[in-house]
C-alpha cells in the first residue's frame, strides 16, 4: 500500500457508495434522498478514474463523462418531480406520498 | 518535484495577489470618479488629492464597523459565506498570461501562476463555485429579502454561464486548445487579407462570441444592468442585506476582483492580451483591461436594470439561440476552411 | 508512504467526512454543503489521477449546476417545515447502517484480496502529451469510439429537458395560456409587461375647466455657487436681497 494504485481509489468509492446507500435507506426527505443518489454516483465515477488511471486507459474517463451527463439528466428529471411533489402534496417526506401504495 | 519552479509560482501568484487587492481598492474609486462624471457630480475629492486616499478610508471604516449576526440567522453558514466568496474571486487571475517568460539572475520566472491544460474550463469552474457565496449567504441570513435576491442570483448565475460556456466554444474551435497561452499564440500571429495585415486577434473573426461574452460576463458579476441580485430599490440589498462591517465589504470587493479577472480573461481571450503594436507587454494586457472596466461604469452609468422575466427571456431566447447559432457557423468554416483564417 | 498516497488520503479523508455530513445534518442545505466538499475533493483526486478535463467537468457540472438546483429547490419548498432525519423510524435507521457495514465489509475484503488485473492499455503519460493534453485525447477517444454513444446523450439530456419543461408547467389552464403568452413574447424593451392587465381609463377632468397651475406659483432660484443654494431655505420663507 506504499504506493498509490486503483486499491485506494476502490477503497474510496466504496466507502462514498455506501455511505450514499446508508443516506437511501434512512432519510425521509426527497431531497437528501436526491442528493445522496448523487453521491453514489459520484463513488462509481472514482472507481472508473481509478481504473483507467492504472492501466493507462481512456475508457473509464469517457464512461465517467457519460455518467456525469446521465446524472445531470436524471438531477434535471428528479427536481422537476420534487417541484410537482411539492406543488401538489405540499411536502417531500417519502413517508407520507403513499398515494401510489394505497 | 522541481521545488524551484514551485517557489517561483509561489511567488508570482503573491505579487500578483497583492497587485489584485490594490488595483480592486482602486477601482471602487475609479468607479465612483467616473459615475460621479456621467452624472454631471464631481465624486469623491476631499480624502487627498483626486480624492486618491478615499478606498483608504473606506477600507478602516468598515473594518472599524460592528459586524452584527442576525438572531435567526444560521450561523457558522452566515459566517462562512462571504469568505467563500472572497476567497474565490482571486483565483480566476492565476491561469491568465502576463509576458513572456523572463530571465532573471539565471531564473526562468513564467509570468504566469499555472499553466494548465484547461485553463479557460477552470475560470468557469470557479465562477459556478463563487455562487454558493451569495446562495448560502443569501439562505443563510433568515431574511426574505436575502432568499429572494438568493434565489433570483441562482436562477440568474446558472443561465448566463451556459451562454458564457457557449460563447467561448467557437474560440475553443479556432485555437484547438483550452489552454489561454495556446490561445494568445494563435492571437499573436498575423492576418492577413489582401493588402491589410491585422493581427489575428479573435475580436475580428468571432465578433458575435464577443459580443455575447461581453454580456454573460457583465451578468455573470452581478453589474447593472443585471444586478437584479442585489436590486436596491426591490430587495434592500439582496443577499447581503443582513451583513455589515468587513464581511459585508468582503462581497462588495469579491464583486469587483471578479470584475476586473473577468476583464483580464476577455482581454485575453478575444483581445489579444499582452499582443499589441510597438512592444508586446503587460501594459497592453492593462489598457485592454481598463477599457472593460471603463465599459462597466459606463453600463451602469446609462443602462436601466432589467426586469427578472426579461432578463431569463433575454438569456435563454437571444443569447443561447445565437451561442449555438456562432458555434455551427464555426466549426462549418473550419470544417469548410473557408477564408482560411 | 510516497507523498502521492499522502494527498490522496487526506483528500479521501474530506471527502468522507463530507459525505458523512450528507446523511447526519439535519438541515437539507447542510447537506448539499457537505455534498459540495465531498465532490470539490473528488475533483482534486481525479486530478492526482491525470483526469483535467473531467476534475473540471465534476465541478462544473456537479458543484455548479446539480447541488445548485438541490439548493434552489430546497429554497423553494417551505424551508420551515422540512422532516427530520431523527425520529419515529429507528428500525430503518438500524437497519440501513447494520445493511452498509456488511457491504463495505464484503467489498473492502474482495478490494484488498483482488488479483485480477487488465492489461495496460496504450494511453501512457507520454502518449498523451504527444497528442496534446488529457482533453485532446480524450476528446479525439469520445468523438470516434463513442460516437453513437454522445448522440445518445445528447437526446437523452433533450429528453430530460423537455420532461423538466413539462413537469414544472402550471397545472391550471389558465395559467398554462398566461405562461404560453409569455414564453412567446420577447420583450426587451417595452415600458410596461405585456403580462399585465391594460391601464385603468384616465380620471375625468375637473368640471369648469379650472387646472391647476404648474409649479404652484414658486419662484425658480437660480445659484451661482453651491454654498449659495444652500443658504436659501428648504421650505417656507424666501429671502428676499
Amino acid at each position: 500500500m506504499s504506493e498509490l494504485s486503483a486499491t485506494h481509489f476502490l477503497l474510496l468509492s466504496a466507502a462514498l457508495f455506501i455511505i450514499g446507500m446508508v443516506g437511501v435507506l434512512t432519510r425521509r426527505n426527497v431531497l437528501v434522498i436526491f442528493m445522496c443518489i448523487e453521491l453514489m454516483l459520484n463513488a462509481v465515477n472514482v472507481s472508473l478514474i481509478g481504473f483507467a488511471w492504472e492501466l493507462h486507459q481512456l475508457t473509464g474517463q469517457v464512461f465517467a463523462l457519460f455518467v456525469i451527463a446521465i446524472a445531470a439528466a436524471e438531477a434535471v428529471v428528479g427536481l422537476g418531480i420534487v417541484m410537482a411533489l411539492t406543488r401538489r402534496a405540499d411536502t417531500v417526506d417519502i413517508d407520507e406520498l403513499r398515494q401510489l401504495r394505497e | 518535484m522541481d521545488w524551484q519552479r514551485l517557489l517561483v509560482s509561489y511567488f508570482v501568484g503573491f505579487v500578483l495577489l497583492n497587485v489584485l487587492l490594490g488595483l480592486m481598492a482602486y477601482m471602487t474609486w475609479f468607479e465612483r470618479r467616473v459615475l460621479a462624471r456621467m452624472q454631471h457630480r464631481v465624486g469623491p475629492n476631499r480624502t487627498g488629492p483626486f480624492g486618491l486616499l478615499q478606498p483608504i478610508a473606506d477600507g478602516i471604516k468598515l473594518l472599524a464597523k460592528e459586524d452584527i449576526v442576525p438572531a435567526n440567522a444560521d450561523r457558522l453558514v452566515f459566517l462562512v459565506a462571504p469568505l467563500l466568496s472572497f476567497a474565490l474571486a482571486p483565483l480566476g487571475a492565476a491561469v491568465i498570461p502576463f509576458g513572456e517568460t523572463l530571465h532573471l539572475f539565471g531564473l526562468e520566472i513564467p509570468l504566469l501562476v499555472a499553466d494548465i491544460n484547461v485553463a479557460v474550463l477552470y475560470v468557469l469552474a470557479l465562477g459556478s463555485i463563487g455562487v454558493y457565496g451569495i446562495i448560502l449567504g443569501g439562505y443563510a441570513s433568515g431574511n426574505r429579502y436575502s432568499l429572494l435576491g438568493a434565489l433570483r442570483s441562482t436562477a440568474q448565475v446558472i443561465s448566463y454561464e451556459l451562454v458564457l460556456g457557449l460563447s467561448l466554444v467557437g474560440v475553443f474551435i479556432l485555437a484547438g486548445s483550452l489552454s489561454l497561452q495556446d490561445i494568445l499564440r494563435e492571437q499573436q500571429r498575423a492576418l492577413v487579407i489582401g493588402p491589410l495585415t491585422l493581427p489575428n486577434w479573435y475580436i475580428l473573426s468571432q465578433p458575435l462570441a464577443f459580443a455575447l461574452f461581453l454580456i454573460a460576463a457583465v451578468a455573470e458579476t452581478n453589474r447593472a444592468p443585471f444586478d437584479l441580485p442585489e436590486a436596491e430599490t426591490e430587495l434592500v440589498a439582496g443577499y447581503f442585506t443582513e451583513y455589515s462591517g468587513f464581511r459585508f465589504s468582503f462581497y462588495f470587493l469579491a464583486e469587483y476582483i471578479n470584475m476586473i479577472v473577468v476583464s483580464l480573461l476577455a482581454a485575453t481571450l478575444f483581445l489579444g492580451g499582452i499582443d499589441g503594436p510597438f512592444v508586446d507587454g503587460v501594459w497592453w494586457l492593462a489598457l485592454k483591461a481598463l477599457f472593460f472596466l471603463f465599459f462597466y461604469v459606463w453600463l451602469r452609468a446609462t443602462l436601466p436594470r432589467f426586469r427578472y422575466d426579461q432578463l431569463m427571456g433575454l438569456a435563454w431566447k437571444v443569447l443561447l439561440p445565437l451561442a449555438l447559432l456562432n458555434i455551427g457557423l464555426t466549426g462549418l468554416v473550419r470544417l469548410w476552411g473557408i477564408g482560411a483564417l | 508512504m510516497s507523498l502521492q498516497v499522502l494527498i490522496f488520503s487526506l483528500l479521501a479523508c474530506v471527502s468522507i467526512l463530507g459525505a458523512l455530513g450528507v446523511v447526519i445534518a439535519r438541515n437539507p442545505v447542510h447537506s448539499a454543503i457537505g455534498l459540495v466538499l465531498s465532490f470539490l475533493n473528488v475533483a482534486a483526486i481525479y486530478l492526482i489521477a491525470r483526469a483535467e478535463f473531467l476534475a473540471v467537468v465534476q465541478v462544473i457540472v456537479y458543484a455548479g449546476a446539480v447541488i445548485v438546483l438541490v439548493v434552489f429547490v430546497t429554497m423553494l419548498v417551505h424551508p420551515d417545515d422540512l422532516p427530520e432525519f431523527h425520529g419515529r423510524r429507528p428500525l430503518r435507521v438500524a437497519t440501513g447502517l447494520v445493511l452498509g457495514v456488511a457491504l463495505l465489509l464484503e467489498v473492502a475484503a474482495a478490494i484488498l484480496t483482488r488479483s485480477l488485473y487488465g492489461a495496460p492499455g496504450p494511453w501512457t503519460d507520454q502518449t498523451i502529451a504527444a497528442v496534446g493534453g488529457n482533453t485532446r485525447a480524450l476528446g479525439q477517444t469520445l468523438y470516434s469510439d463513442y460516437m453513437l454513444a454522445i448522440q445518445l446523450t445528447a437526446l437523452l439530456l433533450l429528453a430530460a429537458t423537455i420532461g423538466a419543461i413539462v413537469l414544472a408547467r402550471p397545472e391550471a389552464v389558465s395559467e398554462r395560456v398566461a405562461a404560453a403568452r409569455r414564453t412567446l413574447t420577447i420583450s426587451l424593451a417595452h415600458p410596461r409587461g405585456l403580462d399585465q392587465p391594460e391601464l385603468p381609463p384616465a380620471l375625468p377632468l375637473p368640471p369648469d375647466g379650472q387646472v391647476k397651475p404648474a409649479g404652484g406659483g414658486r419662484p425658480i432660484v437660480l445659484a451661482r455657487s453651491a454654498s449659495e443654494f444652500t443658504e436659501q431655505p428648504a421650505w417656507g420663507e424666501w429671502r428676499t436681497p
